[in-house]
């Protein structure tokens, strides 16, 4: 991660001399600001401001630069995204611009120097004193007022684009004097300071070209003798954001499941982290078309969050057996219940038994019908009967409790031999005893016979229905299928036909959109017909004779154009349609797994229900991603942008320079100097390199190196210009401010050289 | 406020004590034109570069011709290079599996492929 904030609150504000130069870059992406003559700005942040809502007081709030994400929790941003002051790379939203000046010069420790705690008041002392009362004080009050009256009183260089325009360093300036009261305001070019100070550490020369690509914006700046040549420089409107947001729309037109996982910050650093700049991208997209081995290697994959829905296993001997033994105790535990129940319930009985024998022992004893009747009547029983059929009911109870068979008039099957022993004896052999017996016999015989017969009968007839009834289900099939078969191919027609119709339609409604009927579109036949019709009768007029409506025919012509007489037909439902009705109403009666209108790609569509999410759903794979997004800065028509790309404005830049300076463009050539952040791509240098030696004449020294350090590197050239001697010369005073005003910022030129 | 959003001092205060007067009291909402911000467009509108003279570099003529060289055409969906170019949804492709994917695009994502390279149908 190369980016990294500091908003750290800086302690030594009050340290600094009040010449001493803050420099600020102010970057499209990125603010940085700190003292002149360090090597680090003290404090760096996000160029962007939010004013959420905070959620339990209900203010609005602003938040400058870019926090903790977790902070923001407690405010509610759904109505405001993050904002910039920037449109393109040019200051526009001072309101914003002030929230983030505001939120620099407090981290830098403006606010809480130490010289507050002196003046508890300093507004009423603020009343007190004019600004400009300040000469006359001693140093050290100077210091004093200095801080009490409110203000930052070091001068300022400030960074803005390549040609800005006036009214935007104006209220800048504005800004900067009149809020801040700041004595003297330097702007410079990012860009040069970048170029100086790599110029200073030898890495390029006094004379050569800065490409720079920022986050908004592309420059191409030359330099002459260390002095930029704004004349001969250009700009085309593509850095990192458009990288950046192209990969972002690619990202989630891919993955529309994973759109809330694609945020700004998260495609940022997919960015930096993965894309590249390929050498050729025609042969680079050619390995991936090929999707080879090497293409597999530079494919790369970011695996979201997932965690595997819960997998049913098939459960392991152990489950199993326990599961059974668990099973087994159960199933004990309720055979002993049922036993426990059994014996106490055959307890009670043979108890109620004993005491029903005893009861008829004593009444035995008991003699004369009246003592009897009294005697039950004090026991519960009408009569001796009731007391006995009691006893015999119990008994009964307490075998089948005891398990015993109870005798009951069970069928003894008797072989029919055994049965019907008598039949085949002859009649003389038999006393009249016996025949009487032999004739039932033989009656029992016949009726059992005939009864089975008739099962024999009833059985037939049930499998002949059986059978029947397999056939005429066959039948049915084949009748479904048949059915189901005319009904997919008459509502594919119908379909077909459908698509023909709203296609015809949508090229009639996309009139005013696309400009003509039908352009790329097809129409159907009537439909053609009369667009045929309308053109004749429009373009026609006046070609030789005008013979119309001589006949009575012509006039059916305006029936044809007319638009009811297609929409008719429409209405009416054809042949077909009625036709597919009747097999849809058949089916339904006889096949009832038949639904209408889900017989093609019901499967398709209910298959990714079911399927559980795997691991690769949660996967975001970037291929030709990898280099596509940052070809943007080559090819800006990738993304709609008609402009040349950073190779080609090298040549575009070098046609601008004065021609009359002998071998300029060959010295330009041989110091190319790459800096912004859009520089950070792996393959930057080789492929600018190849790129302007295509545009170049043969034997053109070219010489493409990368700033040391792209993105910092204009805050240190600006930082060391600040520190020089010479610096106070190049500002723009208050004093200046007031008396001049901001129309003559137009004619402020800085100079780089000093 | 949360101790913890107070701790980080995320919140910026309304008014800093190293101000000299704040951009909301200078120019009250609604009263002075001051706190309308010209856009980009209105900036350079107002700036009347054309009367300018052609040598001076100015915000706008530093810009950038169009390329020299055609557009290199690549498809819509792959990225990959595209002979091929649907006339209904104006997409580019380059094979024809593309193809049968972009023919099943709803129309939305259709026009979201378009408007990444500027060539989407605007209603107006």
């Amino acid at each position: 991660m190369p980016f990294i904030s500091k908003i750290e609150r800086q302690s030594d504000y009050g340290s600094f001399n009040s010449s001493h130069p803050i420099v600020i870059d102010n970057g499209a992406s990125y603010f940085r600001i700190g003292w002149a003559g360090e090597n680090e700005p003290r404090v760096i942040f996000r160029n962007i401001v939010q004013r959420p809502r905070h959620k339990t007081t209900g203010e609005t709030v602003t938040v400058v630069g870019d926090h903790n994400p977790a902070l923001l929790k407690y405010f509610d941003c759904t109505r405001s995204g993050p904002r910039s002051a920037f449109e393109s790379n040019v200051v526009y939203q001072f309101e914003i611009m002030e929230y983030i000046l505001d939120f620099g010069f407090d981290r830098l420790g403006a606010d809480k120097s130490q010289f507050w705690s002196t003046y508890d008041n300093p507004v009423n002392c603020l009343d007190a004193l004019s600004a400009e009362a300040y000469p006359s004080c001693s140093p050290l009050n100077q210091y004093l007022f200095k801080s009490v009256a409110g203000q930052i009183d070091h001068p300022i260089l400030i960074t803005e684009c390549a040609c800005n325009p006036v009214q935007s360093r104006g209220k800048m300036a504005e800004l900067l004097f009149e809020s801040y009261g700041v004595p003297s305001v330097a702007f410079g070019v990012d860009a040069a300071f970048s170029y100086k100070y790599n110029q200073q550490l030898g890495i390029c020369n006094d004379t050569g070209l800065a490409i720079t690509s920022g986050f908004t914006t592309s420059h191409v700046i030359p330099f002459i003798n260390g002095e930029p040549v704004y004349e001969a420089c250009c700009r085309t409107n593509v850095g990192g954001y458009h990288v950046t947001d192209y990969l972002k729309q690619l990202l989630s037109l891919k993955y529309p499941h994973h759109i809330s996982k694609l945020t700004w910050e998260r495609v940022e650093e997919l960015k930096m982290e993965h894309c590249y700049i390929a050498a050729d991208y025609a042969s680079e997209v050619q390995l991936f078309q090929r999707g080879n081995k090497e293409a597999e290697n530079k494919t790369r994959c970011w695996q979201l969050p997932w965690t595997p829905s819960p997998v049913e296993e098939p459960p392991s001997e152990e489950e199993i057996a326990r599961k059974a033994a668990l099973k087994e105790k159960q199933s004990q535990r309720l055979r002993e219940m049922a036993e426990a129940k059994r014996s106490s319930k055959i307890n009670e009985l043979e108890n109620e038994l004993k005491g029903l024998e005893f009861l008829l022992e004593e009444l035995k004893d008991i003699e004369g019908d009246d003592e009897i009747v009294s005697f039950l009547a004090s026991r519960g029983y009408a009569s001796k009967r009731e007391a006995e059929s009691a006893f015999a009911k119990v008994t009964q109870s307490l075998r089948k409790a005891k398990g015993e068979q109870v005798p009951s008039e069970e069928k003894v099957d008797i072989s029919a031999a055994e049965k019907y022993y008598l039949i085949d004896i002859p009649d003389d052999e038999l006393s009249a005893e016996q025949l009487k017996e032999k004739r039932r016999q033989v009656f029992l015989k016949s009726t059992t016979e005939a009864r089975q017969r008739a099962k024999q009968r009833r059985l037939d007839e049930e499998l002949e229905k059986e059978k029947e009834k397999k056939l005429e289900e066959q039948k049915r099939m084949y009748v479904v299928f048949l059915l189901r078969a005319k009904y997919k191919e008459l509502s594919e027609k119908l379909e077909q036909r459908k698509r023909l119709k709203t296609n015809g339609n949508n090229a009639n409604g996309n009139n005013n959109v696309s400009g003509g009927v039908g352009r790329g579109e097809r129409l159907n036949a009537a439909q053609r017909e009369r667009m045929r019709l309308l053109t004749t009768a429009a373009f026609d007029r006046g070609k030789g004779e005008d013979t119309f409506g001589q006949r009575d025919e012509d006039w059916q012509l305006y029936k044809l154009m007319s638009r009811d007489n297609d929409d008719d037909d429409d209405d009416k439902p054809d042949h077909d349609e009625t036709e597919l009705a009747r097999i849809s109403s058949r089916l339904r009666e006889i096949d009832p797994t038949f639904f209408p209108g889900s017989e093609s790609g019901a499967s398709a569509s209910e298959a990714p229900h079911f399927r559980p999410l795997t691991k690769e759903d949660f996967q975001i794979i970037l291929g030709v991603e990898r280099f596509r997004c940052p070809e943007v800065l080559f090819n800006p028509n990738f993304i709609g942008i008609d402009q040349s790309g950073l190779d080609e404005m090298v040549g575009v830049s070098l046609r601008r320079l004065p021609s009359w300076v002998q071998g300029l463009e060959d010295k330009m050539t041989s110091s190319i100097l790459v800096t912004g952040g859009s520089s950070l791509y792996p393959g930057m240098g080789e492929r600018l390199e190849a790129g302007i030696q295509m545009i170049r004449p043969c034997g053109t020294p070219i010489k493409v190196v990368r700033a040391t350090d792209p993105i910092m590197d204009s805050w240190r050239g600006a930082s060391v210009y600040a520190a020089a001697m010479q610096f106070p010369q190049q500002t723009f005073s208050r004093m200046d401010y007031y008396e001049k005003g901001e129309d003559w910022l137009r004619s402020y030129k800085f100079r780089y050289t000093i | 406020m949360e101790r913890e959003v107070l701790e980080a001092e995320l919140v910026l205060p309304t008014h800093m004590k190293f101000k000299k007067i704040q951009m909301y009291d200078k120019y009250p909402k609604g009263q002075a034109r001051g706190r309308h911000w010209k856009h980009l467009k209105q900036i350079i509108q107002a700036e009347n570069y054309e009367n300018y003279p052609p040598h001076l570099p100015t915000y706008v003529n530093i810009e950038t011709p169009p390329s020299m060289h055609p557009g290199k055409k690549i498809c819509d969906i792959t990225g990959f290079e595209a002979p091929y170019f649907d006339p209904r949804t104006k997409l580019r492709y380059a094979n024809t599996e593309v193809f049968k994917t972009i023919r099943s695009l709803p129309n939305d994502y259709v026009q979201r492929y378009l408007a990444l390279r500027n060539a989407a149908v605007v209603l107006r």
